[in-house]
């Protein structure tokens, strides 16, 4: 301690100057070190695709009736997903398990809620021939849109060998990956504008942590990057009206192991994807917070820090096109 | 026949040349397909998963000490990892097909393991979360216990204070369990949270919820701390590191026996790229050696071609000089020709002059002017009685008739004697006209004058009237109306006189019918002037019709071969042309000069 003092004194105009420098940096955009990362930027992909994909998402021929397409359930301008328990399937039944965002899907370390999907590509074609979503197969998926001579266009311009399951596939995997929704305001704050929160919102950052929250929602994603089961310090399903999807991972690996085990979801832009969980029990934000509370983390918090988890929660909501979610 | 063998020749050539360029590419193929590079690149693939692998291991470890919150670096290896394989299995080409089933085995091996590697992470990560937030939140369970004992008075907290220190004791074993997972401990903690449970009982209301939060949280680290424990164990069990040194061992096995073939192939090469450099080498000198002896024959040839121009030069100058040397002989020829002509012609007409001279001498020797003499002789015997004389003498009376009868024949006598001399000078101006004929026409002119083709073809016929009457040719003139024309008057009358000179020898051996030329002059076409000479003469063969105006072709013994030959120049040098027609041997011969020609009268 004592020596720094003398050792600065010696310290050129120069050096003064570069640290001073450094110091400036340091308060204008260092990012901080958290558990929690911020988002990526929009990767640099091939424009021809992006708008293949765009075309090919709000394109309802991908469905067998023509009554479906991506964007019927993920809607962009209201969180990537719709705000029903159960969107409805191409033959107006409910599918069985709430339809969770398409946005930043791409930063998933797996998809759908018991990860039975290792990519994107693999979870497209899954809800393509879902008998309960787009009930449709690829052979009139490919036939529908080979017939139509701006998709003929379309995808020759991006692939040599024109309309194909694999291109459709790609070709909406890769808009996808532009679905990201940056510029939250909890991303500026980890980037190192640490004003852009209030007081209130960094003590709901800081229960979030402490009360174990971070525990499984961290990362870039703020989740999305592991299995967990729902109810560990409890029995969540005792007394519900039981479903075969409460099963979860285990509908995958037939694991004891994996019995109740879903992927944990990411909390970007959670304020505006209500209903929550898998089976859309949570209506409200202050409700999931709650059930996480009870049967993930076993603690009871008080109102006050629940509060401002929650408002901690809202700075995750990011932007899409340039305006907010 | 011989293009064929060449063609076959050719062909096998190109056949030979293409199958060693093919056996060199083939060599070459083989023995370069740099397959390092691909065993390179599949390996510095297996050695990047390996760096992953640990990686992942050192995350999970990182994830089991808790130094880390953040999940996400034990999902990027697998997701790297993932795609490295994927490219790993695309640079499967190479392989020995023989060996491709031991290869695609490991791969499957190797697959498997990761798999399972990530499965176990993956139930890690899971377990691992619960686990690190429950032991992180332990000192805090405890806390809110103790908190509720400080709220206590001092005598409840006597009363519970051997609770206090076995929930204590509790977190601490727990604690310690976190760091050494024995069975021993996990029971010794069961009947800590047992007894927690009994005390739990005795103690007040406000105590129950924070002890039952904690004995949750320790119940789930007993629970949860084996159970990661043996997920530890089990990931480090996960062959992939092994798997890969396998794929490792298998790329460098499998490089060795491709270099093996390699080098063989190397060697083929080596030998056959030798052998081809010594039959280029042979070919080479083959080359050289014929290009020396073209060489040679070229200059060889060469010699003798300047030796030959000199030659042909030479014989050209020769040839030249006999004909300049036949030109001379030839004019002199035709000079001597015309002259012979003019001197028969003037001779003729000096015939007729010695008639003329004999009869004027021979009037004037028996003139009657003699009489006149003895008359006077008579008159100067009387000098004196001269009127007596003539009127008394016998004599003297007769004078004076006599005088009278004298003077009429003197009279005619006169009379004959000046028709005679009329008709001398006459034949002397005719000796003059051909004379200067032949003079006009023996100059070299080519001057164009108008001209009278009518009168240029009887001045032709009189240079051959001599021979022509000599030999009782009878000539037939077809003239049709021809306008006086500008023309070369030296060339025509030198084609006219050989034409009409030709006609007659060709009938000279006739006998046996009457000798006739026949002369036509006419215009065809409007400008062409037409002149053509016919006779029945001996006619030309059909052999000799095409070199008949050759230079040096004559069917005469005395001929030189250069009359027709210069009618035809002369022809061409009128912008004309000169024909000869024949219905074959004794069938007589028609020669016929073209020419164009201008009327004079459009020069004037």
């Amino acid at each position: 301690m004592s020596r720094t003092p003398s050792r600065s004194l010696c310290l050129s105009p120069q050096a003064l100057g570069l640290v001073i420098t450094l110091g400036c940096t340091a308060v204008m955009a260092a990012p901080l070190n958290e558990p929690l990362k911020p988002l990526p930027p929009e990767p640099a992909l091939d424009r021809a695709t992006v708008e293949l994909g765009r075309q090919l998402f709000n394109e309802k021929r991908l469905s067998v009736n023509g009554s479906l397409s991506c964007a019927s359930c993920h809607q962009l301008a209201t969180g990537g997903a719709d705000n029903k328990p159960f969107s409805l399937g191409f033959d107006g039944k409910p599918v069985r398990v709430n339809t969770p965002t398409v946005f930043n899907a791409s930063l998933n370390f797996k998809q759908f809620w018991d990860g039975r999907a290792t990519t994107l590509e693999a979870q497209i074609e899954q809800v393509v021939i879902s008998p309960a979503e787009m009930g449709s197969d690829w052979k009139t998926v490919i036939d529908n849109l080979a017939a139509m001579p701006q998709y003929q266009a379309a995808f020759t311009q991006v692939y040599p060998d024109g309309v194909t399951a694999a291109n459709v596939k790609n070709a909406l995997a890769t808009y996808e990956r532009t679905l990201l929704t940056p510029n939250s305001r909890f991303d500026q704050y980890l980037l190192g504008n640490t004003e852009i929160l209030t007081l209130e919102e960094k003590y709901g950052y800081q229960r979030f942590k402490e009360y174990g929250c971070i525990a499984c929602h961290q990362g870039v994603n703020i989740g999305g990057n592991m299995f967990q089961k729902f109810g560990v310090m409890g029995d969540y399903f005792k007394g519900r009206e039981p479903a075969e999807t409460d099963l979860g991972r285990y509908l995958v690996t037939k694991d004891e192991e994996d019995r109740n085990v879903f992927k944990v979801p990411s909390l970007r832009n959670v304020a505006v994807t209500a209903p929550y969980f898998h089976n859309a029990s949570a209506k409200t934000l202050e409700e999931a917070v709650d059930v996480m509370f009870t049967f993930q983390l076993g603690r009871i918090p008080s109102q006050e820090d629940k509060d401002r988890i929650v408002k901690f929660l809202k700075t995750l909501t990011g932007e899409w096109a340039g305006k907010p979610l | 026949m011989r293009p064929s063998r060449r063609n076959a020749v050719q062909l096998l050539l190109g056949t030979v040349t293409v199958l060693l360029a093919s056996v060199l590419v083939f060599l070459y193929i083989k023995s370069s397909t740099d397959q390092t590079a691909h065993y390179t690149q599949s390996r510095d693939l297996i050695r990047q998963m390996q760096q992953l692998n640990a990686q992942w291991d050192s995350e999970v470890l990182k994830a089991r000490i808790a130094l880390t919150q953040n999940y996400d670096p034990l999902v990027a290896p697998l997701t790297e990892i993932t795609r490295l394989w994927a490219e790993l299995q695309g640079h499967a080409s190479y392989h020995d097909p023989q060996d491709l089933p031991r290869w695609q085995a490991g791969l499957e091996a190797g697959e498997v393991a990761l798999e399972e590697k990530a499965r176990l992470v993956d139930q890690f990560k899971s377990h691992n979360a619960v686990l690190r937030n429950s032991l992180a939140f332990l000192p805090t369970a405890e806390d809110d216990i103790q908190a509720q004992f400080n709220r206590l008075g001092d005598e409840g907290r006597m009363q519970l204070q051997s609770v206090a220190t076995d929930t204590y004791d509790l977190l601490l074993s727990s604690l310690e369990f976190a760091q050494v997972a024995s069975d021993d401990r996990a029971a010794e903690i069961l009947l800590g949270l047992n007894l927690l449970a009994v005390n739990k009982e005795q103690m007040p209301a406000e105590f129950h919820v924070p002890v039952d939060i904690l004995s949750n949280h320790i119940a789930l680290i007993v629970r949860e701390q084996p159970v990661v424990n043996s997920l530890l164990e089990r990931i480090a069990t996960v062959p992939v590191a092994e798997r890969l040194d396998d794929l490792t061992t298998h790329l460098n096995q499998d490089q060795q026996a491709s270099d093996l073939i390699e080098q063989k192939y190397h060697h083929y090469l080596l030998v056959f790229s030798t052998l081809l450099v010594a039959m280029l080498l042979y070919l080479a000198i083959r080359l050289l050696r014929s290009f020396a002896e073209v060489n040679r024959v070229n200059r060889a040839l060469h010699a003798i071609n300047t030796n030959l121009e000199q030659r042909v030069e030479e014989r050209t100058r020769q040839l030249k000089d006999a004909q300049s040397e036949l030109l001379d002989s030839a004019r002199q020829a035709g000079m001597a020709e015309i002259a012979t002509n003019v001197l028969h012609n003037v001779g003729n007409v000096l015939n007729s002059v010695n008639i003329s001279a004999d009869l004027v001498a021979r009037k004037l020797r028996t003139s009657k002017a003699l009489g006149l003499g003895k008359a006077m002789q008579l008159i100067n015997e009387h000098p004196d009685d001269l009127g007596t004389y003539l009127r008394e003498d016998e004599k003297g009376k007769l004078l004076p008739g006599y005088l009278n009868q004298l003077v009429e024949a003197i009279a005619v006598e006169q009379q004959g004697l000046t028709d005679e001399l009329a008709q001398l000078s006459k034949s002397v101006d005719h000796i003059k006209d051909i004379v200067s004929t032949q003079q006009s026409y023996a100059g070299v002119s080519s001057v164009l004058e108008p001209l009278h083709i009518s009168a240029l073809m009887e001045d032709a016929l009189r240079m051959n009237s001599g021979a022509l009457s000599r030999h009782h040719v009878t000539v037939v003139k077809e003239y049709a109306e021809v306008p006086e024309i500008m023309a070369d008057k030296h060339r025509l009358l030198l084609i006219m006189v050989n034409l009409i000179s030709n006609a007659k020898y060709a009938m000279s051996n006739l006998s046996n019918r009457p000798r006739q030329i026949t002369l036509s002059i006419k215009t065809v076409e409007g400008n062409l002037l037409q002149i053509s000479v016919k006779d029945d003469g001996e006619g030309i063969p059909a052999e000799n019709m095409a070199r008949i105006f050759t230079h040096g072709f004559t069917t005469r013994k005395e001929g030189h071969g250069f009359g027709l030959h210069s009618c035809a120049l002369a022809a061409i040098e009128m912008n004309g042309r000169l024909t000869a027609h024949s219905d074959g041997p004794g069938q007589g011969a028609l020669f016929t000069l073209q020419i164009p020609f201008n009327e004079a009268a459009g020069q004037a």
